[in-house]
């Protein structure tokens, strides 16, 4: 047995023992607000066993190992249905990025430590109403103030904000140059005034983004964490952590097994669905791509092991799963007919097929929209142009709107 | 067996690539679509020079005791050039029956000749849509093969054919000499895979396997043949995607580069996705030769491969415009490969139900 495999097995017997006190099962029932409260003790928890920061310096309290380990551990941690989430992009981006930018270091591991134990939650304050996909034709503006900075603005999409203690923002500096040029990236506390949280009900009725106000709120320049105007390379560090995360074959949603159960359960015309042919092609196919995508994911730790980089092609891996994942599941409640009506906003998306369909256009948009993604294998991978951008070159005051 | 190919299996891809894209050129396969009985012989020749046909077979029958990972690479490149005759894979197909199903007598007979390239082979299960039929109407009675087989790659050049017949009261899986059978040209789009009908009387054959575990056999073999097949169609899918790229990245119009319109950079990127999937499940598949799973894996390959081949030759045409439907363009030479190498080793359909039935263990 590899290294690694005794670790995928010790922290998966980890796993199986907290399961009856955090899986999903102890969740059924709660209200949000206790759900979080479990979802804290559920980090503290994995912070006690070792299994929280694996790859941070264990100078802030993570456990020094690497990538692999980490992503090892999540893939064994998303079958369980923890209540994790309320953390995801905290430890995923802006903590990350706090260790990296932060210069108060005392003030840094302080935060650190507390975001890894549950204690405090960090958001990302990228995305605006005038820029999602377009990151860097944010409105924004962070104005001098004293010796520090004012901010004014609306951020929308954040995940989590309602909960979080900090965030890490990106805001114009200067809106004399071209858009890319002219940001600086900060953190700022949640609770100062002038920050106003409003949550957004989405789709599948529950609320885990935001909009975020801020009006005239003051914050320190020691609170910037990239010189004046080189904000947008401090943003694209923060995205490209994102590259080592678990993946999941299935788009975050249920597995295929799942699929089969219920086809095998459900009568169609006397017989179970299971035999009809355009069930099962739709089984073949979706199987034969989960599995490219599986082998995908498994020669990338391969090559992560053997200290190489892995190949680009990891980057099909949202793409390809979550739109799969969402015809998949409209074909799973097609199946159940005059069953397929009933439907519970607090299902769990990896074993819920009617909360997979109705969440899945979250998946294809957050985080990339599969039109970005198909932009960006073209351009990065493949050579090939851009796309006309009017507003290259242009000092961003001067792009119509 | 590991999914990340070792240096020596990485200078086979660069070698075999080499020699390929120096003596394979379209002006030479082109003439090869409107004749009948004619293969590319300079692919053959180099094949057999370059020890690709011993590759995977064993060492002690002239073998080079490489496996379906080794030949997998080689195929993918004789995808991305087209290759000029089906032999690679059929031959291939007929050595792994006898060397896994033979007496050593058949082995020390077949194998040497079929290493040196020396004796082609060829697989002749399929009756129309039916890759491996349930009953089959092929019949083997005291050592003699009786009726046809059907649209077989590589039939008009091969020497022998392993045949999946029906025996007294069971099924034999077979090989048979095909020096007194009556070929039947197949007139195809694809002329140079030797497509034939081969009409046996009374032909002498001997039994490799008998009884219900025919039946395995001669699906793991198409299933070995099936993971060549599904590195052909990878490659062949690769390189159009490329040429589509290349395209994109020449034509102007509009003022602009047309790789610049997302329609058509998002049709290629799309590309990009089908082939890596496709390359994933390849390597994956020759990985697991040896393994319970391996028919799983090999369905998956192939039916990812024939899809990014179909799809690749679809698109890379679409993208050319008028271009593309020109016979000297050449694209339809991909676009017919794409679809002879659909149907030879069994179509989608086929594998579809064998992936299902593995899944879902309605087969053991």
């Amino acid at each position: 047995m590899s290294d690694l495999d005794a670790y995928r097995s010790k922290a998966a017997a980890w796993l199986e023992s907290v399961r009856p006190t955090f899986g999903k099962c102890a969740r059924k029932g709660l209200s949000e607000a206790d759900d979080l409260a479990l979802g804290r003790r559920y980090q503290k928890a994995k912070f006690d066993a070792g299994y929280a920061g694996i790859n941070w310096p264990t100078e802030y309290g993570g456990q020094g190992l690497t990538h692999l380990e980490k992503v090892t551990f999540e893939a064994e941690e998303m079958k369980h249905g923890f209540p994790n989430a309320y953390f995801g992009i905290s430890l995923g981006m802006p903590v990350p990025i706090l260790m990296q930018f932060g210069e108060d270091k005392d003030f840094v591991r302080e935060r650190v430590l507390k975001a890894l134990q549950g204690e405090e939650i960090w958001c990302q304050l990228f995305s605006e109403p005038a820029g999602g996909s377009d990151l860097a034709g944010l409105r924004t503006r962070a104005e001098t103030d004293g010796n520090g900075w004012k901010l004014n603005g609306q951020k929308v999409w954040t995940s989590w904000a309602q909960y979080s203690d900090y965030g890490v923002i990106v805001a114009r500096t200067d809106p004399n140059v071209p858009k890319h040029k002219g940001l600086t990236y900060f953190w700022v506390d949640m609770k100062a005034p002038g920050v106003t949280v409003r949550p957004i009900k989405l789709a599948g009725g529950d609320s885990h983004v935001n909009e975020v106000f801020f009006d005239d709120v003051k914050i320190g320049d020691d609170h910037r964490m990239s010189p004046v105007g080189g904000g947008f390379a401090v943003a694209m560090a923060t995205l490209m952590i994102e590259r080592y995360v678990a993946t999941d074959s299935g788009g975050f949603g249920p597995h295929l097994d799942l699929f089969i159960d219920l086809a095998k359960a459900t009568d169609f015309g006397g017989k179970p669905a299971i035999e009809d042919s355009r069930i099962r092609q739709q089984i073949a196919r979706n199987y034969a791509m989960r599995s490219g995508l599986d082998a995908i994911t498994a020669r990338a730790m391969l090559m992560m092991q053997a200290g190489m980089t892995p190949g680009p092609e990891g980057s099909l891996n949202k793409l390809v799963s979550v739109r799969s994942r969402q015809k998949l599941s409209e074909l799973a409640i097609d199946l159940q007919g005059s069953s397929g009506f009933a439907y519970d906003a607090h299902g769990f998306v990896k074993d819920n097929w009617t909360n997979s369909w109705i969440n899945a256009p979250t998946g294809r948009i957050a985080g990339g929209a599969d039109e970005m993604l198909l932009n960006t294998i073209a351009e990065k991978i493949l050579g090939l142009p851009q796309d006309h951008r009017p507003d290259k070159g242009v000092p961003f005051n001067q792009i119509p709107a | 067996m590991s999914i990340l190919y070792d240096e020596g299996q990485q200078a086979i891809a660069t070698e075999s690539r080499r020699v390929l894209e120096a003596r394979v050129s379209k002006d030479e396969l082109l003439p090869l679509l409107e004749a009948s009985g004619e293969y590319h012989t300079a692919f053959w020749e180099t094949a057999k020079e370059q020890g690709w046909t011993a590759l995977a077979l064993p060492e002690a029958y002239g073998g080079l005791d490489l496996g379906l990972a080794e030949l997998g690479l080689i195929a993918h490149q004789a995808g991305r050039t087209l290759s000029g005759a089906p032999f690679l894979t059929s031959s291939f197909g007929a050595a792994k029956a006898i060397e896994r199903y033979g007496s050593d007598a058949q082995k020390t007979r077949w194998l040497p000749g079929l290493a040196s390239g020396e004796i082609i082979g060829a697989v002749a299960f399929a009756e129309g849509a039916n890759a491996l039929p349930a009953a089959p109407k092929l019949t083997f009675t005291d050592d003699r093969i009786d009726g046809t087989a059907t649209g077989v790659a590589g039939g008009l050049a091969a020497d022998i054919a392993i045949v999946f017949a029906n025996g007294p009261g069971m099924p034999v899986l077979a090989i048979a000499e095909l020096a007194g059978v009556a070929r039947t040209a197949i007139a195809s789009f694809d002329n140079s895979r030797l497509f034939a009908d081969l009409g046996f009387t009374g032909t002498p054959a001997e039994a490799l396997v008998t009884g219900s575990a025919a039946r395995d056999a001669a699906l793991h073999i198409l299933a070995l043949q099936a993971v060549v097949t599904a590195h052909e169609q990878t490659g062949g899918a690769e390189a159009l995607m490329e040429v589509a790229r290349d395209y994109a990245l020449t034509r102007r119009a509009f003022g602009q580069l047309i790789g610049g319109f997302q329609s058509v950079k998002h049709r290629i990127a799309e590309l990009y996705g089908l082939v890596e999937l496709a390359r994933a499940n390849c390597i994956h598949a020759a990985a697991r030769a040896e393994t319970p799973e391996f028919i799983l894996a090999a369905a998956a390959a192939r039916l990812s491969a024939t899809e990014a081949y179909d799809t690749a030759a679809r698109d890379c045409v679409q993208v050319h415009g008028g271009i593309g439907v020109t016979w000297e363009a050449g694209l339809h030479l991909h676009m017919r490969r794409a679809r002879s190498l659909a149907l030879e080793q069994g179509n989608s359909l086929f594998w579809e139900d064998i992936l299902v039935d593995r899944l879902t263990g309605e087969a053991a």
